[in-house]
């Protein structure tokens, strides 16, 4: 059937010594090239410092992750599926055309292994010249897109990307037009030195251009920390966080190098689309930038020509560019790590951040409040203590103890686990789990609480909590790991849906749109649950942006505890966007995303929708 | 410049109260401990003059052992060093005896200046400071809210009642009792906290100091007002409750 | 046994303070055992206003240095007449000038003040407030010399004052202290006010905070006729700043001002937490609310279930009335 459809892959025969001289010269130029300015970026990362907490092994998760995310190209499509085939198809036609590559330029020697008229050579080079049409097409339409529909998170219109596009597609061109010619005639030489020249132009040009994460990003994916915006410990005593150069980890200038320029943690960032000056893509190729200028043992501080302060506390931890990124970049603890820089050492000075400090330094909860109210709160409603016989630990956190909003949740979740017979408790005392100065990169205030917290669960004798905050959650199950075992941790939301069963559903059917906290989605992967619970209460609709692409309420990474936003407010953006799908009832699950947008509906006044949490929603259906 | 700042360590202030059996003071089990909220801002306003004009700044604290981590909370927030004068028994001194306690340890420290904070949050005497500069024999000034050096001395912005306020100028030999929100606190900082490993914290009983502690005012007895906290609802019409709560205004909470 | 009453002035007037510690002044003795004494350079119509009270005897302490307030020259002076007059007690108001001077004319005496006193039981036992308030202390005087004792405003009640003043003026003496410039280290400026551009909620001693409750801007007057009234600054929750009915720098909560007045008034506000947080350290927290159920109830000292358009303009009338 191939010999149908295609006839045999030319090749010229025979070279003279003067060609493969010239070979040998340009192919010697060549890799000088890419070797010159390929070289130091290595040494770069290279040098820079180890990273504390790197282990091979276990090598599972990274060699899945490099199948799924490199091989198959998953986050590269999934996300945008037209552009992402597109790029998956010229990835591909690369992996292909490895073999090709090293053929061609050992025929010049007499040394070709794939015989254009044996079996195997004529399969290979046909599968490889499919995969050349593919990616001849590929590259057009990702040329079209970038030089003529020009999506703004592309960034201006770069030469170097239309060079690239240029080369690449002459190399397909060169290679297919070879099957078309007779492989004796001068037509095939000059073919062939026509796609030598293009590979050997090309080569030194990737290490300069963003097309470097070709040789960078295979490893990046490979290497990377695993988990989702985990924060790593500080190494030792002098270790602050991302200061200056000479913090940088290795896995930071990796990532910093392998940066695509595609824009997609950008086009997601949600203060970057309300006009804060937070621009994840910016964040990564500032310290690429740095590296360049200062070198990875620079004391220059990070935060300064390259990358702005002000930036790195726009940020609410959202995850939705690390969450995006196709090349493995890790964007949480780099902020995270800029943000330790900044506090770790005083440097940063900021009203509402110090109160929040201060707070916390004097006292038990994050906002400030005196503990006699949080102990007013679970005597008038009878809350049953937490005495070490009870399954559960309810904790109820900063908001579940002090702020209205999230009392009324805790009281509304307690009814149902009184429905459920469940066996619970409330610590007499609490210390805030040290979420939002965690956040903030204060690691000295975090360890305190962590630690107190810690020795107190151990000595109430915990063992599994339920908790109303995804970010107390997360703060519990992962980041006090770097001080102790915590208890079993579980959101309220899969506490509820284990026993969705049991509770009775309404029959008044209320259209309800459920909005992903951060926390919970794309931290955790909780994306069903709270919606069974929610179904207890009415129909489902979705926003536009839901699941694992949901826009954040704006209240994360200590951001509600820090004053004022510059530009639009975030909370403002979703809360519109829930209310514009129709529904009567917003569904939350986390008492923050419900403080915030309690706000903004309450502005909006009698047309906008009603505010529950999916713990208000179970209760509903109980009888009085 | 070398300035000290006399601190107090005290029970936190959400700390919940509790008599002890004795009757004559808390109940200090169980209890968290905090800087004293007013000498916070004290030992602030000292480390911006000492950012601004250079110097050393020395913090003094008397009491327990447990004082010992407030003392190194303020060399972390970045004084230079401390002196701890350990006391067994500060609560059976009054005002002068503590006053003399602190007034020996500071004495030989010859500073240019001295700062406390206003008032202490549990005994809240607001005398410590004021019996300090009288046993120094130094001019003072109560209730400063910013500190200025100038050539001739020092000028101060004090707080008067009803929201006037009034300079002063003084000698720089002097004693200030600082109040509180006259700047933004600094938060303590890992960095900080490493550093603070390093500096020299000197410890000092309070007999060798032989400073008189026989006190001639007592503490008989402590007890818990009669009037709680609650909430009282005025019933009645609009115009009832309005002209009831005026009178409550008036007579009971005093804010009239 | 004899008391020594220390009395403050202010533009040439004795302050209302003064009276109180008079009232606590009788609690330890009888008015013929009270000694008043006036300071300053030009006494005679403050002596004049004192005699008129019940006390036994006016003392006029004048000097040219005693003009203005300075610590070193009200100590200085006052040492000498209590050396003149040996006391068993010595009484003053309370005030910032006392805690400024009173501790360090005590020390000079090898005496410590009893200060902010609230209460005065037999013994006698002085009562004042520990621990922010949320604990009594009983305390008495143990040394030998006078016992110092400052009186808290507002805890003793003056009523009684002006019915019992004796048959006639009382006698007023003239003590002139001894004083030197040399003496005096400490050169005070002229009072002033706060910068007045700016709102400064922060020093505000009453607030009138209103929040979504008021429902449209054109109700804002009602409230700011109260605020004027009440002698208060006019400040609100977030809605009504995102709405651009009051400028963002009214705003009190968390991510507005933090304030602790004297006295707060939250009309029409619910009492969320970013709202709580900037002003739960008020002394006195005053809520009118339609919700019973409202969390503000919660924090509130007092308040007025009701419909704030009924119940602000009759507090503004009574409010007027009560300052006649």
């Amino acid at each position: 059937m191939m010999n149908v459809l295609l006839p045999i892959l030319s090749e010229p025969q025979h070279f003279s010594g003067w060609e493969r001289a010239v070979f040998g010269a340009l192919a010697a130029a060549s890799l000088f090239g890419f070797w010159r300015r390929f070289g130091p970026i290595l040494g770069r990362i290279l040098q820079s410092k180890k990273d504390p907490d790197f282990h091979l092994f276990p090598i599972g998760r990274r060699v899945r992750d490099f199948v799924w995310e490199v091989m198959f190209q998953a986050k590269v499509i999934r996300e945008r599926p037209l552009a992402g085939v597109a790029h998956a198809l010229v990835f591909w036609a690369f992996c292909a055309f490895a073999l090709v590559t090293l053929n061609h330029c050992a025929t010049i020697f007499g040394l070709g292994f794939l015989d254009p008229a044996g079996r195997l050579g004529r399969f290979y080079f046909d599968f490889a010249a499919f995969f050349a049409a593919a990616c001849a097409v590929g590259i057009l339409a990702l040329f079209v897109r970038r030089f003529l529909v020009r999506p703004k998170w592309l960034g201006a219109v770069s030469w170097e990307s239309g060079l690239i596009a240029l080369l690449i597609f002459a190399l397909m061109i060169t290679y297919l037009a070879a099957f078309f010619v007779p492989g004796t005639s001068d037509a095939a030489r000059a073919l062939w030195w026509a796609h030598t020249l293009t590979l050997l132009v090309f080569l030194p040009l990737i290490p300069h251009t963003k097309h470097l994460h070709l040789v960078l990003s295979p490893f990046t994916v490979f290497l990377s920390r695993g988990g989702f915006a985990e924060i790593p410990p500080l190494a030792d005593d002098e270790d602050f966080g991302l200061v200056a150069g000479k913090d940088l980890t290795r896995l930071v200038s990796l990532q910093a190098y392998s940066c695509v320029e595609c824009g997609r943690c950008m086009e997601h960032c949600p203060a970057n689309s309300t006009g804060k000056l937070l621009n994840p893509k910016e964040i990564v190729l500032g310290l690429r930038g740095y590296l360049n200028e200062y070198g990875p043992h620079s004391e220059e501080p990070l935060l300064g020509k390259y990358n702005a302060q002000e930036a790195a506390f726009e940020c609410t931890t959202c995850g939705a560019c690390e969450f995006q990124c196709p090349v493995g970049i890790e964007h949480v603890p780099i902020i995270v790590g800029l943000r330790r820089g900044a506090v770790n050492t005083g440097a940063w000075e900021d009203d509402h951040g110090a109160k929040l400090f201060l707070a916390l330094e004097r006292g038990n909860n994050a906002l400030g409040m005196s503990v006699a109210e949080r102990d007013k709160f679970v005597e008038k409603n009878s809350l049953p203590l937490f005495d070490g016989t009870q399954e559960y630990c309810l904790w109820l956190g900063c908001m579940g103890a002090y702020d209205p909003r999230g009392r009324e949740i805790v009281v509304a979740l307690v009814r149902v686990m009184r429905y459920l017979g469940a066996s619970f408790g409330v610590l007499r005392k609490e210390k805030c789990t040290g979420d939002p100065v965690r956040r903030l990169g204060n690691d000295l205030l975090f360890q305190q609480l962590a630690e107190a917290n810690l020795e107190a669960l151990k000595q109430n004798r915990v063992r599994k909590i339920v908790s109303i905050c995804p970010h107390c959650v997360r703060t519990i199950q992962e980041d006090w790991k770097a001080y102790g075992t915590p208890p079993e941790v579980e959101h309220h939301s899969e506490f509820l849906a284990r026993f969705a069963h049991q509770l009775p559903p309404i029959q008044d059917q209320e259209k309800i749109v459920f909005h992903d906290p951060c926390y919970l989605g794309r931290y955790r992967g909780v994306y069903e649950e709270p919606r069974r619970v929610a179904a207890l209460a009415g129909t489902l609709v979705e926003a536009p942006r839901s699941h694992e692409r949901s826009f954040c309420c704006g209240a994360g990474g200590a951001l509600v505890f820090l004053g004022e936003e510059k530009g639009e407010r975030l909370s403002h953006v979703r809360a519109a966007e829930l209310a514009a799908t129709g529904a009567s009832v917003v569904g939350t699950a986390c008492p923050f995303c419900n403080t915030m947008f309690r706000d903004e509906f309450a502005t909006k006044g009698e047309g906008a929708p009603g505010l529950m949490d999916i713990a208000q929603l179970a209760a509903r259906g109980l009888p009085d | 410049m070398k300035i000290v700042v006399a601190i107090k360590q005290v029970p936190e202030r959400d700390a919940p109260v509790r008599i002890a059996a004795s009757g004559k003071w808390i109940d200090e089990a169980d209890l968290q401990w905090a800087m004293n909220e007013p000498d916070a801002y004290a030992l602030e306003e000292a480390l911006l003059l000492k950012e601004q004009a250079g110097g050393e700044v020395i913090v003094v604290s008397a009491g327990l052992e447990r004082v010992g981590s407030t003392i190194r909370e303020a060399l972390a927030k970045g004084a230079d060093r401390a002196i701890h004068i350990v006391c067994d028994d500060l609560n059976g001194r009054d005002a002068l005896g503590v006053a003399r306690l602190l007034a020996a340890a500071i004495q030989p420290e010859n500073p240019d200046l001295v700062l406390t904070g206003l008032q202490s949050e549990d005994v809240g005497l607001g005398q410590t400071g004021v019996i300090l500069a009288e046993l120094l024999g130094l001019p003072h000034a109560t209730m400063i809210l910013h500190v200025e050096k100038t050539d001739a001395g020092l000028n101060v912005k004090r707080e008067l009642e009803e929201g006037w306020f009034q300079s002063i100028e003084l000698p720089t030999l002097a004693v200030l009792t600082m109040q509180s929100g006259g700047n933004k606190l600094r938060y303590a900082t890992l960095m900080g906290i490493k550093r603070a490993k390093t500096k020299e914290l000197r410890t000092v009983s309070a007999a060798e100091l032989d400073a008189d502690g026989a006190p001639t005012v007592v503490l008989e007895q402590i007890a818990a007002p009669k009037k709680q906290k609650s909430t009282q609802i005025l019933p009645g019409s609009a115009k009832e409750a309005a002209v009831a709560l005026v009178e409550k205004l008036k007579t009971e909470a005093r804010v009239l | 046994m004899s008391v020594l009453l220390v009395l403050e002035q202010s533009d040439g007037k004795i302050k209302r303070a003064s009276w109180e510690a008079l009232a606590a002044a009788l609690r330890l003795g009888p008015a013929e055992s009270i000694t008043a004494a006036v300071i300053g350079a030009q006494t005679a119509a403050l002596a004049a206003e004192a005699a008129a009270k019940p006390v036994g005897k006016v003392v006029r302490v004048e000097h040219p240095l005693l003009a203005q307030y300075t610590a070193d020259g009200f100590c200085a002076a006052l040492q000498q007449l209590i050396q003149n007059e040996s006391p068993t007690q010595v009484v003053f108001p309370h005030t910032y000038q006392v805690r400024d001077y009173a501790p360090a004319l005590a020390c000079r005496m090898g005496q410590v003040l009893i200060g902010d006193v609230v209460g005065i039981d037999d013994g006698p036992l002085f009562t004042r407030q520990l621990m922010q308030g949320r604990l009594n202390g009983s305390y008495r005087h143990s040394g030998n010399g006078p016992c110092f004792v400052s009186v808290q405003a507002g805890a003793f009640r003056t009523d009684g004052i002006d019915a019992s003043a004796t048959a006639g003026p009382a006698p007023i003496t003239t003590f002139t202290p001894t004083i030197d410039a040399a003496q005096i280290r400490c050169k005070p400026g002229e009072p002033f006010r706060g910068s007045e551009q700016t709102v400064d909620l922060g020093s505000a001693q009453r607030i009138v905070s209103v929040g979504r409750g008021i429902k449209e801007a054109q109700n804002l007057p009602m409230a700011q006729e109260l605020a004027t009234a009440l002698g208060a600054e006019l400040a609100a929750s977030r809605p009504i700043c995102d709405n651009g009915w009051l400028p963002m720098e009214r705003q009190v909560g968390s991510s507005g001002q933090t304030v602790a007045p004297r006295l707060y008034l939250a009309v029409g506000i619910s009492g969320a937490i970013q709202h709580l947080v900037g002003m739960k350290g008020s002394q006195c927290i005053v809520a009118i609310n339609k919700d019973p159920d409202a969390p503000i109830f919660e924090v509130a000292d007092y308040g007025i279930v009701g419909d704030l358009f009924e119940v602000v303009p009759a507090l503004t009338e009574a409010v007027k009335a009560a300052k006649q």
